[in-house]
């Protein structure tokens, strides 16, 4: 991504975040002051060893956990802020549908529910009629190019296409952000690749702002731009952004 | 909303399924079990109903003539038949004895009525094939249960009885089917001694000279035949003119006749709440053992369930599903579970019900009861999943 103008709103803002675990002499700091910016439309990388605090980072953001210091604003609205008391916003599971996007490790799509309706389900959620969520689901499906596997069961699929219908479901809301852990674990080095594509394409299609976790070296060389996290603390630095796949 | 419960039991119906049989098999024993109580008490009103009378009259100091020995003399119905209000009376005798029939041994409940005209009371009430009993000796009503056959022997004691008529529900308080003979061959069943005691007996009488007396021709002859006769019944059962008032009756048979008389609301509260109260409490024990027993089933296999998709609730929990959302699905799916075994418990037990050996009764009411108390114990069951499902941390989708 290009250096943005001053007009714009990140999508992510995070300001000296930090998260401490346990209290007194067990307390262990987990993040210890994150700053980080992500824009819409934007993928970055954040990678790191280990205990470095990638999953503790990616709770936060996803509001899973409450940070216990700094900052997070999300398309300029501040949903915590340390020193005005925490979470500003009232309903987190509610933010959570309808605001964040989430695709984990492995794709953990409902077993029970059809390709289908693993998207709708999201938008059913946040209150979306039905015929209206399955249309919505299928025009991302369209969009992640597994239409054709709509009425399948889950169990049917090969893991590139439950991994992209784990992307559909997480655009299924229009959530201004997308959290991605480890989306390309699973995977071998073209379907990873592909992953990632599909990831920008979407991104810049629906201005989403996407952060993808990841240890994959394979992958972490498509990033413009990449935090690295250690010991709690980010640095960002700018990728290669090498269109590989 | 999609129905997100509806979509897990039909994505794993069979293993729903199954589980749904099991727990059916068990729902059928409990339905059966509450049907063995109601065929206990439709067994004692139907005994009370059949038997044609309003008032009972046994010896008195005694619950009789079903729930305790009662014995009086055969001539006592004279005097009550000419109490204001009696229609008709008749004398009964009542014993619960083994026949051999057909190479195997059968209990049933013998009884003696009077033969001299029909719908005497004590007599069964209506007959599903032959005729009544129409000579003093020797023939016999069985109930359709004990498995004889019109023009069928059946040896009796030292007797053989030719059956000429069938008859239906004609049961003892215990469910044992009835057979009816002449009051005279129940007596002699009941109270006459086998010969050889006969014989016994009088040779002691013989040899007490009080009743040997040289100068009293005839007197050893008279008291050896009172010992080989009877003149006992059990009961006289009277049946009331229309209108008349059974209590009143009844009170003037104890104040006059020195006899217990009850009523027909006395004699069910015998049979029913006296006779059968034992294995009343037995049977709800069982009851209460067995839905405890339906409720850890429900609790353990919905737990299980619940626990086998952890991943699928935190992910659920943190796209944003309400609470209510994943407890709404958990207690459908017990509520499912539980009309699965409902249905197949009620349909198992019409089955097996009419193989077993004593009347069980299925009520309606009673699996609507049923169907109720499994939806409730189901719900109750989902309650720990629930809790389980509630504690799971969104967070566990989300990395290591």
């Amino acid at each position: 991504m290009d250096s943005p103008d001053e007009t714009r709103v990140p999508a992510i803002r995070l300001s000296g975040l930090k998260k401490r675990y346990g209290t007194g002499e067990a307390a262990v700091d987990a993040l210890k002051g994150v700053d980080m910016t992500v824009w819409p439309g934007e993928v970055v990388g954040l990678i790191g060893p280990s205990g470095s605090g990638k999953t503790t980072l990616l709770k936060c953001l996803g509001a899973v956990i409450e940070p216990t210091g700094g900052r997070m604003e999300m398309s300029g609205e501040t949903l915590y802020d340390a020193a005005a008391g925490g979470w500003k916003v009232a309903d987190l599971r509610a933010m959570r549908r309808d605001r964040i996007g989430f695709i984990f490790q492995a794709p953990y799509l409902i077993p029970f529910l059809d390709v289908t309706d693993n998207v709708a389900l999201l938008p059913m959620l946040a209150g979306v009629d039905n015929s209206a969520a399955r249309q919505r689901a299928l025009e991302l499906l369209t969009a992640l190019d597994v239409a054709h596997r709509a009425g399948a069961q889950v169990s049917q699929l090969s893991g590139g296409e439950q991994q992209r219908v784990a992307i559909a479901r997480a655009l299924a809301n229009h959530a201004p952000v997308i959290l991605a852990d480890e989306p390309t674990a699973p995977l071998d080095s073209e379907r990873a690749l592909t992953v990632v594509r599909i990831l920008n394409e979407m991104a810049v299609q629906f201005r989403t702002a996407i952060i993808v976790v990841t240890h994959d070296e394979k992958i972490i060389p498509t990033f413009k731009r990449i935090y690295h996290i250690r010991d709690g603390v980010t640095h960002e630095e700018v990728g290669e952004g090498r269109a590989s796949y | 909303m999609i129905n997100l419960a509806g979509r897990d039991i039909l994505h794993g119906w069979g293993r729903f399924l199954f589980t749904g049989v099991g727990l059916g098999l068990l729902i059928g024993v409990t339905l059966s079990m509450a049907g063995i109580f109601r065929g206990m008490v439709d067994d004692g009103q139907v005994l009370i109903d059949n038997s044609g009378a309003d008032l009972w009259v046994v010896q008195q100091g005694t619950l009789g003539p079903y729930a305790e020995p009662s014995s009086l003399r055969d001539d006592v119905w004279r005097g009550i038949a000419g109490l204001p209000g009696v229609a008709e009376t008749g004398n009964a005798a009542y014993l619960t004895m083994q026949i051999e029939h057909k190479g195997r041994e059968d209990r049933v409940m013998l009884v003696g009525m009077e033969v001299d005209r029909p719908h005497r009371p004590g007599a069964p009430a209506y007959l599903t094939a032959g005729r009544p009993v129409l000579v003093g000796h020797y023939e016999a009503i069985a109930d359709e249960r004990t498995g004889l056959e019109l023009n069928e022997k059946v040896r009796i004691r030292r007797h053989d009885y030719r059956i000429v008529g069938l008859t239906r529900r004609m049961v003892s308080a215990s469910g044992d089917p009835m057979i009816f003979v002449p009051l005279k061959d129940a007596q002699e069943i009941q109270f006459l001694k086998d010969n050889d005691a006969l014989l016994n007996e009088r040779a002691r009488t013989a040899a007490n000279p009080a009743f040997n007396r040289p100068g009293v021709p005839g007197l050893l002859e008279a008291v050896q035949a009172a010992g080989a006769q009877s003149r006992m019944v059990n009961a006289v059962l009277v049946r009331l003119e229309p209108g008349a008032d059974p209590e009143a009756v009844a009170a003037e048979i104890r104040r006059w006749k020195r006899f217990q008389a009850y009523t027909r609301v006395q004699m069910e509260d015998i049979l029913i709440a006296k006779l059968i109260a034992t294995s009343s409490k037995q049977i709800a024990m069982f009851l209460v053992i067995l839905s405890v027993v339906t409720a850890a089933i429900v609790a353990f296999i919905i737990y299980t369930m619940t626990l086998a998709k952890v991943r699928e609730i935190a992910v659920l929990k943190l796209i944003g599903a309400r609470n209510s959302t994943i407890a709404g699905m958990i207690l459908q799916q017990a509520l499912g579970l539980g009309l699965i075994g409902f249905l197949v418990g009620r349909v198992a037990a019409g089955l097996w019900v009419p193989i077993f050996p004593k009347y069980v009764l299925l009520l309606p009411e009673d699996a609507l009861r049923g169907f109720a108390i499994i939806m409730v114990i189901c719900a109750l069951a989902s309650v720990i999943a629930i809790r389980a499902a509630l504690r799971i941390d969104p967070a566990e989708a989300i990395g290591g």
